[in-house]
């Protein structure tokens, strides 16, 4: 009997930072979210250029040093239109990821800790939500909600629901069995006492990983549905609006789509490297 | 109706094409030697044709597979807008314009071997009536029609309730265009994949693939041509492949490596590219109604003359045109396109003048607010657009358009809409503009557009165009006609009724081995004469 073996432990969070940072595909992850998400708190620190006015002078120019991105068919500056795009395509996925989160992991705590007849019911709903592919899901919902920033951020958010609950169900069994879990039970704690202070505390961890993965996953989602016209209405910035916009204009102005997609694929790659370290993370301790 | 009251939605924007100043209506083929008979013509086009059944047509895509398989009454010559005999040889009108009279030639038979006669006509007239909504291009021509008397076996005439000068431009369409009775007869459904689809043009149909590809035959034995057309007796071509390429990248690319011979549909962002790659493009200005922000005047602040005035001068056409179009395109210089018979030039009214536009919403009250949008008893001067992508550059000029009036002080809201979701807004009335073209070679487009009897694209209850609007349609007298509809493009322009932008242009890109394609006055492709090098 190794009781305190599986006492809970917790990784020092300087210590962490510091391992995160020797690592320079790593360090270089952090950084490109950490512009990304400054880029969206405070655009015009970027740029002082206006997203929605253009120059139809100066239309349809090459990347430069005026212009880094080059310019859209009405000659506004697409690095400013991607600077103050990212506002809006984040605050999507933020959301999108906050609704995943919160209601999955909700979902799987009840049917992980009630069990029987609840964790039946919930647990085939997310059978189901999973058996349909995340992006046709998201395009369903959308559908009905309408055209927006938010309707894609809820649609987005609904098509993870399905992996959280999995994940933080699953956590949940396993922290239910533990010596601690049954200590406390057994010293007459009550079920909610025990819930929130024992076992969702030690249940988050994985599910910190999988909320960073999703992140990156959301991001090309919340681009796709804003690619297919769902997102904000022109002229909104929004990166896979931008994508779009530019594909007419492939044969004889690369950049257009180009650029914005670069920067969809860098935050994508991002998040996944930190969701990756974060997993390990975790496997370590 | 419905289809067809949506402006700018897939099914309600015809294309039609008249002669553009550079182009006589085909391409040229002198390099490439006399027209060979026999091969395969494949054509790059842009939607798939969800019916290539004329009288159900309703898209561009579609109507022109659909032109292809039938004959019509006359046939309009695009450069003067005249009629000329095609199935009929001669015909008279009554003064009141109410009843047509038709002399059929003889001889000339649908490919299940029943001739074109006077009771085919009647058949063809009442079917129409019948589809109802099914047919919303035809339906509406024969609006208020009252029933086909056959005279003899090869005269027949048409009578109408209510006059409808309209009728004899109509009988030119392939939307008016003659099936067989036995196909009239046919489940609408089935006809608008070709099954028992049968009519007496110059092709017939020979396959359907849903998003893949449209193919007809040749129809040997056709004799009974336009007069329009170069040469007579059967197509040169023994088959025609329309192959459905959605999106435009893919076209260009197609044309530009030889795997078709000929793309519709061509984007202004691909032109310079086509042009440098030997492609040859054939341009055609579309008549009928030109693109145009459509006011809902039945709610502020567009029920204010004096926003819509302002709104009008505010609008640098030129601009538009420049920035995000090509040469190929043309600013509107009135409500109809210069290809329209009875078209008036209205430059001087739609020049560009953001000043005079100022000074008109600050007379009327309007004074600069937050964001330079201006504003009055605390409502801030915004609009909507409501829209679908019908032509794929919408967005981009609409987007200018927001840019150039949000100097004047007015914040235009674009809207981008399915077409189902388009049509429930424009019933509910919860928009205040509406945006698209609808083309046709006669001035009557202006009742179906502004009619409050017909589509009302501006929800007006008490019209001051109403007068004009019905006489023209009572009148065959083409000086008269062009008079009253003179009057109500004034009309239209000065009062801010219609904001029109720039005329719609069909550009399509010819390969080396495309030769002698042509456009038909009131629309789309002919491909009587065309033929292949390959």
């Amino acid at each position: 009997m190794t009781v305190f073996a599986d006492l809970p432990v917790r990784a020092a969070p300087v210590r962490g930072a510091l391992r995160l940072l020797r690592r320079p595909d790593l360090a270089l992850a952090v950084l490109v979210l950490a512009v990304v998400v400054a880029a969206a708190a405070a655009p015009g620190v970027f740029t002082a250029r206006d997203p929605l006015r253009g120059v139809p002078a100066d239309r349809l120019r090459p990347p430069g040093p005026a212009h880094p991105f080059g310019t859209d068919y009405l000659g506004r500056d697409l690095y400013a239109r991607v600077v103050h795009g990212a506002g809006e395509s984040l605050r999507a996925t933020v959301v999108a990821v906050l609704i995943a989160l919160v209601v999955g992991t909700v979902l799987g705590l009840l049917a992980g800790f009630v069990g029987g007849a609840v964790d039946e019911v919930l647990m085939r709903i997310v059978d189901v939500l999973l058996a349909i592919p995340g992006l046709l899901l998201s395009l369903t919902v959308v559908t009905v909600l309408g055209f927006g920033t938010a309707q894609v951020a809820i649609a987005v958010g609904v098509a993870g629901v399905a992996g959280f609950a999995r994940l933080s169900r699953s956590e949940v069994l396993r922290v239910r069995r533990t010596g601690y879990v049954e200590a406390a039970r057994g010293a007459g704690v009550r079920w909610y006492g025990v819930l929130a202070r024992h076992v969702l505390p030690n249940a988050t961890g994985p599910i910190g990983a999988l909320a960073a993965l999703e992140f990156g996953t959301a991001v090309l989602a919340v681009s796709a549905l804003s690619f297919l016209g769902f997102g904000a209405p022109p002229p909104t910035p929004e990166w896979g609006a931008l994508v779009a916009d530019g594909r007419n204009y492939l044969a004889g102005a690369w950049w257009l789509a180009t650029m914005p997609g670069l920067v969809v694929a860098a935050v994508v790659l991002a998040a996944n490297r930190i969701g990756r370290a974060l997993e390990h993370t975790e496997e370590g301790t | 109706m419905r289809r067809r009251l949506r402006i700018g939605a897939a099914g309600g924007v015809l294309l039609a094409f008249a002669a553009a100043g550079c182009s006589n209506g085909t391409n040229g083929a002198a390099s490439a030697g006399p027209p060979r008979p026999g091969g395969t013509l494949t054509l790059g086009i842009a939607i798939n044709p969800e019916c290539v059944d004329p009288q159900q047509a309703g898209a561009n895509g579609e109507v022109n597979v659909a032109r292809q398989l039938v004959d019509s009454l006359t046939d309009q010559d695009p450069r003067t807008g005249a009629l000329r005999p095609w199935l009929a040889t001669s015909w008279r009108s009554s003064a009141d314009a109410t009843r047509f009279t038709f002399h059929l030639r003889k001889g000339a038979t649908f490919s299940d071997g029943t001739p074109v006669d006077a009771a085919a006509l009647r058949a063809n007239l009442d079917g129409i009536v019948r589809l109802g909504a099914r047919s919303p291009i035809a339906g509406s021509y024969l609006a208020g029609y009252a029933g086909t008397t056959v005279d003899d076996p090869y005269t027949a005439t048409v009578r109408f309730r209510t006059p409808s000068a309209q009728f004899l431009q109509a009988t030119s369409t392939p939307s008016l265009g003659l099936l067989s009775p036995r196909s009239v007869a046919a489940d609408p459904g089935g006809r608008c994949h070709g099954t028992r689809l049968v009519g007496s043009g110059p092709f017939v149909f020979s396959g359907y693939q849903q998003n893949q590809q449209v193919v007809l035959r040749k129809r040997s034995g056709y004799d009974w041509g336009s007069p329009l057309w170069r040469h007579h007796g059967a197509a040169y071509l023994d088959r025609i492949v329309f192959r459905v390429l959605p999106e435009p990248g893919v076209r260009t690319g197609a044309v530009q490596s030889h795997q078709v011979d000929a793309i519709t549909d061509v984007q202004p962002s691909d032109e310079a590219t086509l042009t440098k790659s030997g492609v040859t493009e054939l341009i055609r200005a579309n008549p009928g109604f030109v693109f145009s922000l459509y006011p809902n005047v039945s709610r502020a602040p567009l029920k204010d003359p004096v926003v819509r005035q302002a709104i009008q001068l505010g609008v640098n056409r030129r601009e538009v045109v420049d920035t995000v179009l090509t040469r190929s395109y043309r600013p509107a210089s009135s409500v109809l396109a210069r290809s329209t018979p009875t078209y008036t030039d209205l430059s001087a009214k739609l020049a560009y003048d953001p000043a005079a536009a100022r000074a008109a919403l600050a007379r009327d009250g309007w004074r600069a607010g937050a964001g330079g949008i201006r504003t009055k008893a605390g409502h801030a001067l915004r609009v909507d657009v409501v829209f679908t992508a019908t032509f794929n550059q919408s967005q981009q000029v609409l987007e200018l358009v927001q840019q150039q009036l949000r100097a004047i002080g007015v914040d235009l809201r674009l809207r981008p809409t399915t077409p189902g979701e388009l049509t429930s807004v424009q019933q509910a009335g919860t928009y205040d503009f509406s945006w698209g073209n609808l083309t046709r070679a006669d001035p009557d487009i202006l009742r179906t557009l502004f009619s409050t009897r017909f589509h009302n694209a501006d929800r007006l209850t008490d019209s001051p165009l109403e007068k004009d609007l019905t006489a023209q349609a009572a009148t065959l007298d083409p000086e008269r006609r062009a008079a009253l509809s003179a009057r109500v493009q004034t009309a239209l322009v000065a009062g801010g009724y219609a904001i029109p932008v720039f005329e719609l242009t069909q550009v399509v890109g010819l390969g080396p081995t495309a030769h002698g394609i042509g456009f038909e006055a009131s629309s789309r492709l002919q491909l009587h004469d065309a033929w292949t090098s390959r």
